[in-house]
């Protein structure tokens, strides 16, 4: 079958700006894809040529095996598409707008609408002007979601949401991957996509830098662990461990340990010394994220 | 109310066609209201001779010595196009170009319809609404008509309310034309109206000026305006006006396809 997204030396200038430059990617079908990168990387443009909003000035994409520009609106009918800004209109109520989208749909199943209106607890006998920044998100997402398309592309859709319907959307993400659907979403915050998506690419100044699963993102993460023993610790012992790029110690019975990739290796070796204690903290992701978006290239 | 862009743009004028076409009633009935004293004044052919001539042909004072004649004079020859061109310039730039730069236009875009029929239907909004602002103009001056015995005869009534509703057609598809074309509110409201005001000068200086005369039939005012309004018949001129309209809806058709959607910020 054909990949969900697929983008071939795919390019867009603004008049002289190179806001997107000969960027190949593929994103399989059945997966949440984070695309990340800071603000002005061409997150968005990228995402407004996949919706059909803008044409790429070279370079081709298709989306479920049709091209974006040629086949537009066979693109559109199997598409969510939650823009960066969403706005409806400011008078309709929550009901009227979906009313409105599923009909220029050609229908679509309203207890879908009404069960993702119950989950994230959104009043859909609101007016839009009258809803606060995040349900006007949470309307965004309905209509993204309610007619269940096989892809759905999702800009920046976590900004305004509260820590609670974050968790909602992304229990929502997952099972929509487990529907065997596919969910791209951009981000320029590791940690929003992190926990949900198998892949991310990262995005600098419109090149891709790096397309990679976040299982081998986190292998190849820093992870700083403190280790406490009753005696003295065997500090030369731990340093020739595999994967251990620094170890700080005060002369206590604790060191500081910085690991790449598995402590296995370290844990083995500390295990005899009448170890007592260990500290783990998370794999740092956003140091590498922050590597990848500032020196590489 | 939401079945398509059509009937949700009907919903979204109904407050506004409500309070246009009270203002019309207002104005008809002020202006009718006036035409009993106005009867009554025997010497006014007399103040009407000693105006400049040029002034007498612009508002046709010389039959304002008539119920239609006074109507056309005070009203349909320049403040009811003015009502109908502003109503129909400001829909018509909102149309698109509005909901482009409010942001919204981009999940309408991204349905499964094409832009071409979004232009479609938003075009036929408009001139559905123009069309309602026509009929509620042509029941103002027909039951004024009847009250102060203005004596306008529903032909007559009819084919001044027709000539309104397809200047400000025109007009408002050449906004929404211009909006469609350039995504900006404030250049589709500036280009109409600036070719509405042209338009005007040249129907204007060819009544006042013989080198100009000639050319005067070119301008959607004087096919709208010429022989009438009010009393003009069914003038073969309506049908450039028409013509006119259609072709702006033509030319506006491929607009958002063709080219990039700003996006919102
Ligand atoms: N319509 C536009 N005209 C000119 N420049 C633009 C336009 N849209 C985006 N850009 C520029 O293109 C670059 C990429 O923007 P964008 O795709 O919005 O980035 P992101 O979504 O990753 O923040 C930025 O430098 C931005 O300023
Ligand atoms: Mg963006």
């Amino acid at each position: 079958m054909d990949a969900a997204i697929r983008t071939e030396g795919l390019s867009k200038n603004y008049r002289s700006h190179r806001a997107l430059r000969e960027l190949n990617l593929e994103v399989p079908r059945g997966v949440v894809f984070g695309y990340l990168g800071p603000n002005g990387a061409g997150k968005t443009t990228t995402i407004r040529i996949l919706a059909g909003l803008i044409s790429p000035t070279s370079g081709t994409a298709t989306v479920l095996g049709n091209d974006v520009v040629d086949r537009c609106e066979d693109v559109q009918r199997h598409l969510g598409y939650l823009p960066g800004e969403f706005v409806g209109y400011p008078d309709l109520t929550g009901a009227q707008y979906l009313r409105y989208l599923a009909h220029l749909r050609g229908g679509v199943d309203w207890s879908e609408v009404e069960r993702l209106a119950k989950r994230f607890e959104l009043d859909l006998g609101k007016r839009f002007k009258t809803l606060s920044h995040g349900n006007k998100q949470k309307l965004g997402i309905v209509q993204a979601f309610m007619h269940r398309p096989e892809l759905l592309i999702l800009d920046e859709p976590t900004s305004g949401l509260d820590p609670i319907m974050q968790r909602e959307f992304l229990a929502l993400l997952r099972e929509t991957r487990a529907d065997g659907r596919t969910v791209f979403l951009s981000s320029h915050i590791l940690s929003d996509v992190e926990a949900v998506a198998d892949t991310v690419a990262i995005l600098r100044s419109g090149e891709l830098v790096i397309t990679q699963s976040v299982d081998a993102l986190r292998e190849q993460a820093l992870r700083r662990l403190e280790l406490t023993f009753s005696g003295p610790p065997p500090v030369d012992q731990l340093k020739r461990a595999a994967g251990v790029q620094e170890i700080n110690w005060d002369g206590s019975g604790t060191v500081q340990v910085e690991v790449a990739g598995s402590t296995a290796e370290l844990l083995r070796i500390a295990a005899p010394h009448q170890i007592i204690n260990v500290i783990s903290h998370d794999a740092d992701l956003e140091a590498i994220f922050l590597d990848y978006y500032t020196a590489r290239s | 109310m939401f079945r398509n862009v059509f009937w949700k743009t009907l919903y979204d004028q109904r407050r506004g066609l409500a309070g246009w076409s009270a203002a019309i009633l207002i104005l008809v009935g002020l202006e009718s209201a006036l035409w009993p004293s106005m009867r009554e004044m025997t010497d006014l052919q007399e103040i009407y001779s000693k105006l400049p001539e040029e002034l007498g042909k612009l508002f046709d004072l010389q039959s304002m010595t008539t119920g239609p004649g006074f109507l056309n004079a005070e009203l349909f020859t320049l403040l009811l196009p003015a009502l109908f061109l502003v109503y129909g310039i400001g829909h018509g730039a909102k149309s698109v170009a509005g909901e482009e730069e409010d942001g919204t236009l981009d999940l309408l875009l991204v349905m499964p319809i094409t832009g071409a029929r979004i232009v479609v239907q938003k075009a036929l909004a408009l001139f559905t609404c123009l069309f309602t602002l026509g009929l509620a103009l042509f029941v103002a001056t027909t039951s004024m008509s009847l009250v102060f015995d203005v004596g306008i005869s529903a032909g007559q009534a009819a084919s001044g309310s027709l000539a309104m509703t397809l200047l400000g057609a025109e007009y408002g598809a050449l906004a929404l034309a211009v909006g469609a074309i350039f995504g900006r509110r404030s250049t589709a409201i500036g280009v109409a109206s600036a070719a509405a005001t042209a338009a005007y000068v040249l129907y204007a200086a060819g009544l006042m000026v013989d080198a100009v005369e000639p050319w005067r039939p070119l301008s959607p005012f004087d096919q709208a305006l010429t022989g009438g309004p009010l009393g003009a018949g069914l003038p073969a001129a309506y049908l450039w006006l028409v013509g006119g309209a259609a072709a702006l809806v033509l030319i506006a058709m491929p607009a958002l396809d063709g080219r990039d959607i700003a996006a919102h910020n």
